[in-house]
């Protein structure tokens, strides 16, 4: 059973256009990531997920249905933790019992309160009566994700919860949304940066670079200036004076992004034969996490100043002995690398 | 200038002493405020949301005007008021003229602009967050202005102080649309002007400290409630 | 509940508005039955000789009154457009003018003040004793401040028939003649400041003497003329241009003054221990 299906969305801001997704489905209880950079569209995807705005193009379906914002058929199910917490003028209790109260539903309120606080790791006695403005900002982003899960939420959206919060809260949120899952089949779908929590948690990591999905693994984007190359072909120099080609782009695009789903990793001076229209990369590993699935492995790679991600196979990198530190050389085809 | 000094004493006279004519001024002149005030807020604050919320067209020419009416002339206002109430007016029939209510009316011509304009400024300037908050936490078009107004009473508040002020002070309305009848329309400013034009510059400073201690009545209630909320 | 909290606001002025109101209804002001309003000009409020008057004149009909005091070009205008029932005003030029247009009927004379020339005890321009014509044009010749009201009241009015009494024309932008456009006292104040001349009623004149601890920077010069009388008529608004007028109420108030009850009083009067008016009433 899936919670949404987004079919051809395409949404713009004025003329701008900000993001452009096919087919995109999330199952319900799952929970998925998004990653990419500041400016990908990790924000805009969740407000729409959020029915907080209407795509400008195609369609989202929740729970098979189409609903527009404020629609009663979403309003008290779905729930988005937005990137700034922000609180309500008035004391934690009345923050967090808010949803409740404009649903009318406020029976033993007061221990349901006391519950979810103590949820997110904040003691009810000495908490409910406190100020909205005599918090830390990781305990007003606490609050405020309390007062999503009091909600029991069907789908619990958060937008970076832990950016900007110290460890020890970032710990507490992510087991409070963990828990919401295992207690009441919440579907989450959660834009952060922290890699670990992604790879180790989610079930599906879906990767948006300038409002765009990347299958297997996070784009990397890469701007000019380019010089002109051989073939017809355009160059970048990259710090370290290695030569990244590229293929020629359509008026107006300008930025030229790899997709590391059709990279090839091996180790340096065990290259495969070399075709004529292949080129090579070296980079160093950064970062390795292996997936839920306990199959895939994201490997961050760094080629002087650029960072690639990509998704390999476990069996691969136990054969190639990949870990940090290690250089690796990436083969590529200029032409797979796309303009926008 | 002694009459400053006599201002003082005499003021201290007018109030212990119970003066009959004092007390009804000042009840004239809360009464015609506390109407305008109830009116300005209850039509006000709406349209000071929908001004400061929602986006349409002409807006900004909307704005301008309302901000151009923050410098309505009072004896402008009591003028045009006059016009609309005098027995020969449009509104002549309803019997207004040289009555409380009718100072009323264009009190709250005089505040409105006021409360208008900070209470939109004030919903303009909430933090955008709160409108995601609000909706992703399930509140519904009617909730979400409830709501957002609540979270800036604080500015509201201070809309109601500033018009609070304006209104308490004016005297070019109370004038005009009042006619300064004693017993019946003479309020605190109209019997200030009275007493200054008579020479009795001694009872014009007294009646304008008792003005002043009102104001300060009522400002100091404003804050208990600032502190409250 | 937030509603709740908004509703809080306003109920806090509804109360207070809400019980003012109470207060105040329970207070003087609610007089019910007959009321008469008129426009009278602010010399005969400012001198309290209304409120010395109307009361005997409620006791005796039932009739309640209210006066607005004001400029007389404001008063004749408020029953111009049937905002009063009455007038009681000092300009006969435009009382009459008045009438002539069907605004108001039976002007009666009631009573008289008189206007003073005054002017700083050196008297530079040698007036004192003359008869005001000859004052007026020693005052134009000699170019000495004169401090006019520049108001067109009743006052500004007198002065500018005054002027054209002593063939002079009227001044306006001569650098001796100050416009103050505010009321008598305050004017009389400006003319001490300046140490000029300037035509008073003598009720301001009075008032003025005894702010002034009987030390007047100013005195009386000029008094006595025949001209310098001020002529106070009563005039009902007449009901054939204003159909919601009392005039029934308007002409007993009439009457009343003329009566000799009301002149009896009048003649009475007295401001700071000095008698002001004179009653003149034109008898039926």
């Amino acid at each position: 059973m899936s919670v949404y299906q987004l079919k051809d969305i395409d949404h713009y801001y004025g003329d701008k256009q900000v993001l452009s997704i096919e087919n995109v489905t999330i199952p319900a209880a799952s929970i998925t990531g998004l990653v990419g950079p500041n400016g990908s569209g990790k924000s805009t995807l969740l407000k729409l997920l959020a029915f907080l705005e209407e795509a400008t193009y195609g369609a989202i379906l929740f729970n098979g249905q189409k609903v527009v914002p404020l629609s009663d058929k979403v309003r008290f199910k779905v729930t988005l933790l937005a990137q700034e917490p922000y609180l309500m003028r008035r004391s934690v209790f009345d923050n967090v019992a808010y949803g409740l109260k404009i649903r009318r539903d406020t029976k033993n309120l007061k221990a349901r309160v006391g519950e979810a606080l103590a949820q997110v790791g904040l003691d009810p006695q000495s908490f409910s009566r406190r100020k909205w403005s005599a918090l830390s900002g990781g305990e007003t982003q606490r609050v405020a994700l309390a007062a999503r899960l009091i909600l029991k939420p069907e789908v619990l959206l958060l937008d970076e919860p832990t950016a900007s919060v110290d460890s020890h809260s970032a710990r507490l949120i992510k087991q409070a949304s963990l828990k919401a899952r295992e207690e009441w089949g919440t579907t989450l779908v959660v834009a952060t940066h922290d890699w670990q929590w992604l790879y180790e948690t989610c079930d599906t990591v879906l990767h948006l670079l300038h409002g765009r999905l990347f299958k297997g693994g996070l784009g990397c984007t890469v701007y000019g200036p380019w010089r002109i190359g051989q073939r017809d072909l355009l160059q970048k120099e990259l710090e370290d004076g290695q030569v990244l080609v590229v293929p020629r782009p359509e008026e107006g695009k300008e930025m030229a992004v790899i997709n590391p789903s059709k990279l090839k990793i091996t180790l340096p001076g065990r290259d495969p034969l070399l075709k004529w229209n292949i080129d090579t990369l070296y980079g160093i590993v950064t970062r390795l996490f292996l997936e839920r699935n306990g199959d895939t492995v994201q490997t961050a790679i760094k080629v002087a100043e650029l960072v690639i991600t990509i998704r390999l196979q476990r069996d691969k990198v136990e054969k190639l002995k990949l870990s940090p530190g290690q250089k690796v050389s990436i083969a590529y085809d200029p032409r797979d690398i796309e303009w926008f | 200038m002694d009459f400053i000094q006599e201002g003082f004493t005499q003021a201290y006279t007018l109030l212990r002493s119970l003066d009959p004519a004092t007390y009804s001024a000042i009840s004239s002149t809360l009464r015609a405020s506390g109407l305008a005030m109830a009116a300005s807020l209850l039509l006000g604050i709406p349209l000071g949301y929908l001004l400061g919320y929602f986006d349409f067209r002409f807006k900004k020419q909307i704005r301008i005007i309302v901000d151009t009416l923050l410098a309505l002339p009072t004896v402008f206002i009591g003028l045009v008021i006059y016009a609309l109430l005098s027995r020969n007016g449009p509104f002549g029939e309803a019997g207004l003229l040289f009555t409380i209510p009718g100072i009323a009316i264009g009190q709250t011509l005089l505040s409105l602009p006021i409360i208008i304009a900070l209470t939109a400024t004030a919903v303009e300037a909430a933090d955008r967050n709160l409108h995601i908050t609000l909706m992703s936490l399930g509140a519904n078009s009617r909730k979400i202005a409830a709501s957002t107004l609540w979270e800036v009473r604080l500015g509201i508040l201070a809309a109601a102080v500033t018009a609070t002020g304006r209104v308490l002070t004016e005297v070019g309305i109370s004038l005009m649309v009042g006619g300064n009848i004693k017993w019946h329309t003479r309020t605190i400013t109209t019997a200030i002007a009275l007493e200054t034009s008579k020479g009795e510059f001694g009872m014009g400073i007294a009646l304008g400290l008792v003005l002043l201690l009102i104001a300060l009545t009522v400002n100091i209630s404003l804050a208990g409630l600032r502190r409250r909320i | 509940m937030i509603m709740g909290r908004i509703l809080i606001l306003f109920v806090f002025f509804a109360l207070l508005s809400g019980s003012l109101i109470l207060t105040a209804s329970s207070g003087k002001a609610g007089e019910t039955g007959r009321k008469l309003l008129m426009a009278t000009t602010t010399s005969t409020d400012n001198t309290s000789l209304l409120d010395y008057l109307m009361p005997s004149f409620t006791t005796k009909t039932g009739i309640g009154i209210q006066w607005i005091s004001t400029g007389t070009g404001k008063a004749l205008k408020l029953g111009e457009n049937c905002d009063v029932d009455v007038l009681l005003v000092h300009a006969p030029q435009a009382e009459i003018a008045f009438v002539n247009k069907g605004y108001g009927m039976e002007r009666r004379k009631i009573m008289y003040n008189d206007f003073v020339l005054i002017g700083p005890s050196e008297d530079p321009a040698n007036i004192k004793g003359r008869r005001v014509s000859e004052a007026m044009q020693a005052i134009g010749s000699s170019a000495d401040a004169f401090v006019s009201r520049g108001d067109n009241s009743g006052t500004n009015k007198k002065e500018r028939t005054l002027w054209k009494l002593a063939h002079m024309p009227i001044p306006d932008q001569e650098t001796w003649y100050k416009q103050s456009g505010q009321g008598m006292l305050a004017t009389i104040h400006v003319a001490a400041e300046l140490k000029g001349y300037t035509l008073t009623d003598r009720g301001t004149y009075i008032k003025y003497e005894s702010v002034a601890d009987n030390m007047p920077a100013l005195n009386i010069l000029v008094e006595g003329d025949e001209v310098l009388l001020n002529q106070y008529s009563v005039i009902p608004v007449n009901p054939k241009h204003c159909s919601g007028v009392k005039y029934k109420d308007a002409k007993a108030l009439s009457a009343w003054l003329a009566g000799p009850e009301a002149q009896g009083l009048i003649r009475e009067f007295k401001l700071l221990g000095k008698h002001l008016f004179i009653p003149n009433a034109d008898q039926e």
